[in-house]
């Protein structure tokens, strides 16, 4: 089957999805009660929507398409607020973060639709080590060209959103030392990595696409695990990367600077993408999900070596302008105040279990942080 | 050395039945995942059966060890307990009252249609309202289950378990009021009891965790911690004659309340609650005197029907109210089946502080217990796996 068309959508249009934890209240380890969660969501109409995922423990939100941090951080919010009570009235609740601190993967059950029973019959135990939680951020493309040129434009900013998002430093009981260990299980996935460097839909869709496709390794876009891909159905390009942040604003705020920045790219002013970009992608990747905010990333262009934060804060005073067009200034503060002074999401949890000194008190600050909004 | 084979096989009964009822446990699981409690109360059946020397409760210590037993199971359930839940939806803590009280009713109208003096039938209807903690705590931690029916059925047991003993010690009141006249002995056997044992039991969940956190604790810790002052808890019940039972419920609840730690103890309190939980299956089993079983068996069966009647139609009729489904309604009532162990100790303690129908109650009762004891951790289990909240791995 040829991959779909492109289908055009509004430039700069932005769709934020979540992947969420369900905990029991008892010992806070994951719950598997997606099914009885969804079933009550059924009853009464729901802001956004929202989807089984590959686990019992796990739900995906998503909201409807947006063009402001405005109004998405008020969709996000209420989608927030709906889901907490619909889980107090359950006994369950509801937390952000990318992992579960000390969660057992043997311990989870797949969620029973056929296209998730066949992915665990086919990766295993990568399967359930893929009960992690990600932030996908979709950002509509005029065309696929632009998609391209956007997907391999953004390659270099790539270690900002893994340090910024990072909020899974705990994995099965231990502190990984990895700010998002998330990525560790992803990066697992055959398939996952970066896209191929290919400029133009046309060649992307019937030279690349389909030899891949004729070696019977995928069928669909799906099957790609990439950091960013094309989603023709949608007409946008998906970060992948980010972890699920603690907080909806933080979540709202980093779909913003993804906006803002491609605002900048599509202004044509910096150098363009170029195949040599991604000598030193896998490089700058490790040094993010490692250190955060404090990895050392290299310029791909200059190839010198700079602080992801300085890098992060270097950019925001471009992106002052687009902020002001786009009217998301308040989320662009947010990022600048993550990465000059507050920290990212998995220092919050790490100070949240020198304080308790238990991963389930690092999971009961995720809960609460998710509920009280931008305290974390 | 003759004389002292009577003797010898005395002292090793117990622990060879122990080790027997693991054994069959651990194997019918294996086979046919029969619920290892099952296995336990088969055992105990047979060991009563065939009378083996030294499984009585004529020897001294053994029914202390039991009630440590089952306060450690309430322990647990007390802990699992969420007050805020109620809170956010009263349905749950309105479906567990009237539930209670609808099989309250129920059984105390059933047990008329047989010729029974009205306290033995009004204890019969204050037991049937109880829930078994460790046949249910049990199966829920062996399937690792989570959802909705395992969340209500462990609320609602710990609800039915409070107004069970409530209703009990009423009656007990009742009873010395209309036997002896003496107000003050039947205020002593009612609210005294009921109300002190909550206060010890609360009194210690509060003391508990402000004690543990003056220092970083690790999980065997927590489990080793909690499992003595539940042993303090047994042994003060006993002292004051009090309800060991009521305390330990209490003290669960109020303890997770206050908790600073969220470093919980071990899940059936680690390798020693597995222990004790043999012991405890098998003791209750071996309580039983069949001879009496076959007289009450028709009793018996209606009895059951009726109790599992109430707390499924209450189910069902509540469950879309409470933010469930009917199915899982129709599945939590029926996960709500086993009673014995608590009820039987139940009755013991109240014989013990010298509750004279208590006795009697037992052998009318008798086949009802037998029944709920073999079959009930089993309905138990095959409702959490009918309501898919069991964990399964597909590998």
């Amino acid at each position: 089957m040829p991959l779909e068309t492109f289908k055009a959508s509004e430039s700069l249009t932005l769709g934020v999805e979540l992947e969420l934890q369900l905990v029991n209240s008892y010992d806070y380890d994951l719950s598997s009660s997606a099914n009885d969660l969804l079933e009550l969501l059924g009853r009464k109409p729901f802001p956004g929507v929202v989807t089984p995922e590959m686990t019992q423990s796990m739900i995906e939100i998503a909201t409807s398409v947006q063009h402001e941090h405005g109004p998405l951080l008020a969709q996000l919010r209420e989608i927030r607020d709906t889901l907490v009570t619909a889980c107090d009235r359950l006994n369950i609740e509801l937390a952000g973060g990318g992992t579960h601190p000390f969660q057992r993967w043997f311990e989870q059950r797949i969620f029973s639709k056929p296209r998730f029973e066949q992915l665990s019959g086919l990766y295993g135990y990568l399967a359930k080590q893929f009960t992690v939680f990600g932030q996908h951020v979709h950002v509509g493309c005029s065309s696929p060209d632009e998609a391209l040129f956007l997907l391999h434009s953004l390659n270099r900013y790539v270690p900002h959103f893994i340090a910024l998002s990072a909020s899974s430093p705990f994995f099965q009981g231990v502190d990984t030392l990895f700010d998002s260990a998330r990525l560790n299980s992803v990066f697992a996935f055959p398939l996952s990595g970066r896209a191929p460097f290919v400029l133009s839909w046309d060649e992307f869709s019937n030279g690349y696409f389909t030899k891949m496709e004729s070696t019977g390794v995928v069928k669909s876009m799906k099957d790609f695990y990439w950091d960013i891909r094309p989603k023709p159905e949608y007409g946008t390009i998906e970060l992948r990367v980010c972890d699920t942040p603690l907080t909806v604003e933080r979540a709202a705020a980093l779909a913003c600077y993804l906006q803002a920045l491609c605002r900048h790219l599509l202004e044509r002013s910096e150098p363009p993408p170029e195949e040599d970009d991604y000598l030193v992608y896998t490089y700058n990747r490790f040094q993010a999900c490692r250190f955060g905010l404090d990895g050392m990333m290299v310029n791909p262009k200059t190839r010198e070596q700079i602080s992801i934060r300085e890098d992060i804060l270097a950019t925001l005073r471009k992106l002052g302008g687009h902020a002001d067009a786009l009217k998301s200034t308040a989320a662009l503060d947010e990022i600048e105040r993550t990465a000059a002074r507050d920290g990212n999401h998995a220092s919050y949890l790490r100070r949240c279990y020198a304080d308790s000194g238990s991963v389930q008190g690092v999971v009961r600050s995720a809960v609460e942080a998710l509920r009280q909004g931008p305290a974390a | 050395m003759v004389t002292d084979l009577p003797f010898l096989l005395q002292s090793m009964a117990w622990p060879l039945v122990l080790l027997l009822a693991w054994f069959l446990g651990e194997r019918l699981h294996e086979a046919w995942q029969i619920p290892r409690v099952t296995s336990y109360v088969a055992v105990g059946l047979l060991a009563s059966l065939i009378n083996l020397p030294g499984l009585t409760n004529a020897v001294p210590g053994l029914p202390f060890l039991a009630n440590v037993a089952l306060s450690l199971v309430l322990f647990e359930l007390g802990y699992r307990i969420n007050l805020r839940w109620f809170r956010h939806n009263p349905w749950v803590l309105a479906l567990g009252l009237v539930e209670s009280v609808v099989t309250f009713a129920a059984v105390y109208l059933a047990s008329g249609l047989f010729d029974l003096p009205t306290d033995t039938r009004l204890i019969i209807a204050a037991l049937s309202v109880s829930a078994s903690p460790a046949g249910i705590v049990r199966v829920a931690n062996e399937l690792r289950s989570a959802g909705q029916v395992t969340e209500r059925v462990l609320h609602l047991c710990a609800i039915n378990c409070l107004v069970s003993v409530l209703a009990l010690k009423l009656v007990i009141g009742y009873w010395y009021l209309s036997t002896s006249g003496d107000l003050l002995q039947a205020a002593f056997g009612s609210i005294h009891v009921l109300a002190t044992s909550v206060a010890v039991g609360a009194l210690l969940g509060v003391a508990m965790p402000a004690l543990l956190r003056t220092q970083r604790i690790q999980e065997r810790d927590v489990t080793l911690v909690f499992a003595l002052a539940v042993v303090l808890l047994t042994t003060m019940s006993y002292g004051l004659k009090l309800s060991p039972l009521l305390a330990a419920l209490s003290f669960g609840i109020v303890a997770r309340e206050r908790r600073v730690h969220l470093t919980n103890a071990q899940r059936g309190f680690g390798t020693a609650g597995d222990l004790l939980t043999i012991f405890l299956f098998v003791y209750i089993a071996a309580l039983l005197d069949w001879s009496e079983a076959g007289t009450g068996l028709v009793l018996g069966l209606v009895l059951i029907v009726v109790r599992t009647a109430a707390k499924v139609v209450c189910n069902v009729g509540a469950a879309r109210l409470s933010g469930s489904t009917e199915r899982k309604g129709l599945l939590t009532g029926l996960a709500l089946t086993p009673m014995s162990a608590f009820a039987i100790l139940l009755l013991e303690q109240s014989r013990l502080y010298g509750f004279g129908p208590a006795g009697q109650v037992l052998t009318v009762m008798a086949a009802m217990m037998l029944v709920q004891e073999l079959l009930g951790p089993l309905v138990t289990q095959r409702s959490l796996m009918a309501a898919a909240e069991t964990h399964v791995t597909k590998e």
